[in-house]
């Protein structure tokens, strides 16, 4: 079943981040494609949203449809103008990939070109009724296409830190709905339960929620987490269970999968984010129960 | 200079449309000099005001005043006395100068009467063009004192493209091909070798890369 017929029909959603090589080596990127073949009901290719020069998310997701994985692939702003974006989303189409994001990006200032010049021609709810006037034919400047793609297109919701925070996060969260976004991706997920008022909130958005789950793989990871990330809430019970337990690395593995399985009736779908342990995602959805 | 262009009346009218009493503000400084929103211009557009309110039957009452700089904080205390008395300031200034009225009085509506436009110089009486885009990091050493960053229309670093023809831009005809002007400068002071150099992909973290941008002079920062 398709990522967008899931999402509709309310089957939960696995998905798995896969990130592109820096570089034109893909043997990494096509084991780990193969490895989680299966387990996965798409993969999210990232582009270079995070401030890293590295091979384009429209290649990635092009190699993850042709090792038979649906591809989801980010879309941002900071890089490309409307005339970019607008070109790249018709390839897409036309090259098999029927799920977008639209990401916010990383500042130029925290890339590592840090000398590039940023283009920000447009922003994430102005890219969203792009996609959406393109899929009713017309380009942004009212041309009418030549046959227009389908896409099922979504927004992330930044992380916040308080509730000050999360009310603008939602309020944006609700103009990029309003724009065309038919689900939302949340900031990393470690507590559930100090999680709920932002999901019962985000609910009233009328989209499906996917969870975003971040794979701690070491106690540093996790400090550094809880230090420079307050909105995520990584408590230093779970930081403590990670350093005690005889496996650290399993422990990792069964935080992510529980912290799955406690959202499995709370959201529409799960992201797993396992930075580069892509072989240990049958594991993590193992101790899911999925 | 930073220049201006005034508004048009029925976007300034749209603003203000509710309000009472008016605070109309100029700028004796770059907005005056391109005739966008200094003294005259000021009177010139309170009148144009007063007729629209008048011909609906409406009336408004605009206190005129023009500031030194409205950039600066020294000139907009001035406006301190008067504040109170209106429902909204209007200002002819730059964006900088609206802005700056906004920072001092937070608790009032600020409108701008004119789109800010560009640095530039003026070529001639009325006619103003664009001489610097603000990079932070200044090319004129290299390009014989011509900017190619504010002037070449793709913002080209190393020649003109395949557009430029009889020294005119393909972009208008009212446009010089700046690649034109600093060969033919280069050529007068004989240093036509600096063409040769070639200008590495440059470096924009002066420009907008770090956000916006600020100048803390020690000596001087109070």
């Amino acid at each position: 079943m398709s990522f967008q017929k899931r999402l509709t029909s309310g089957e939960f959603v696995v998905l798995a981040e896969m990130n592109t090589p820096k570089g034109v080596d893909i043997s990494q990127l096509m084991t780990n494609a193969r490895r989680i073949k299966g387990r996965v009901d798409a993969a999210v290719v990232p582009d270079m949203d995070n401030g890293v020069m590295r091979m384009s998310a429209m290649a990635g997701g092009v190699l993850m449809q042709q090792q038979g994985l649906e591809a989801i692939i980010h879309l941002y702003c900071r890089d490309r103008n409307r005339m970019a974006l607008q070109g790249d989303i018709l390839a897409a189409h036309v090259l098999g990939i029927q799920n977008l994001v639209v990401v916010n990006s990383e500042s130029m200032a925290n890339s590592d070109h840090r000398e590039a010049k940023a283009v920000d021609d447009l922003d994430e709810v102005s890219l969203l009724e792009a996609i959406r006037s393109l899929q009713q034919g017309k380009d942004l400047a009212g041309f009418e296409l030549e046959g227009t793609p389908t896409f099922t297109t979504g927004c992330t919701v930044g992380a916040f830190a308080d509730d000050q925070q999360m009310a603008a996060e939602l309020e944006l969260t609700r103009r990029k709905v309003a724009a065309g976004a038919q689900y939302i991706v949340t900031p990393p997920v470690f507590d559930v339960d100090r999680c709920m008022p932002f999901l019962n909130a985000a609910a009233d958005l009328g989209v499906p929620i996917i969870a975003t789950i971040f794979l701690i793989k070491s106690v540093g990871i996790a400090r550094y987490m809880a230090l420079n990330e307050p909105g995520a809430h990584i408590s230093e019970e779970m930081i403590r269970r990670i350093r005690k337990a005889p496996d650290r690395e399993t422990e990792c593995l069964k935080i992510a999968g529980e912290t799955i399985g406690a959202l499995k009736d709370k959201v529409a779908g799960v992201k797993i984010e396992t930075h580069g342990w892509e072989h240990r995602l049958a594991s993590i959805l193992d101790y899911a129960g999925l | 200079m930073i220049t201006a262009e005034r508004k048009p009346l029925a976007e300034i009218i749209d603003y203000i449309d509710n309000c009472r009493r008016i605070l109309l503000v100029g700028c004796n400084e770059c907005v005056t000099v391109c005739a966008a929103g200094g003294r005259k211009e000021v009177a010139m557009l309170a009148s144009a005001m007063q007729m629209d309110f008048m011909k609906r039957g409406k009336t408004v009452d605009i206190r005129e005043m023009t500031l030194e700089r409205q950039c600066e904080p020294e000139y907009v205390e001035e406006l301190a006395p008067f504040i109170d008395q209106v429902d909204a300031v209007v200002s002819m200034a730059c964006g900088c100068g609206v802005q700056e009225v906004v920072r001092r009085f937070r608790d009032k509506r600020v409108y701008p009467a004119v789109n800010t436009q560009f640095m530039g110089a003026a070529e001639r009486p009325g006619v103003w063009a664009e001489r610097c885009h603000g990079c932070g990091n200044c090319l004129l050493g290299l390009t014989g004192g011509i900017c190619p960053i504010a002037r070449c229309s793709k913002r080209l670093m190393n020649g003109p493209c395949g557009g430029s023809s009889k020294g005119k831009c393909e972009v208008s005809p009212e446009i010089d091909c700046v690649w034109q002007l600093i060969w033919d400068r280069l050529k007068e002071l004989g240093i036509e070798d600096r063409y040769e150099e070639i200008i590495l992909a440059k470096d924009w973290r002066t420009e907008r890369g770090g956000g916006p941008r600020k100048i803390v002079r020690e000596d001087l920062a109070q």
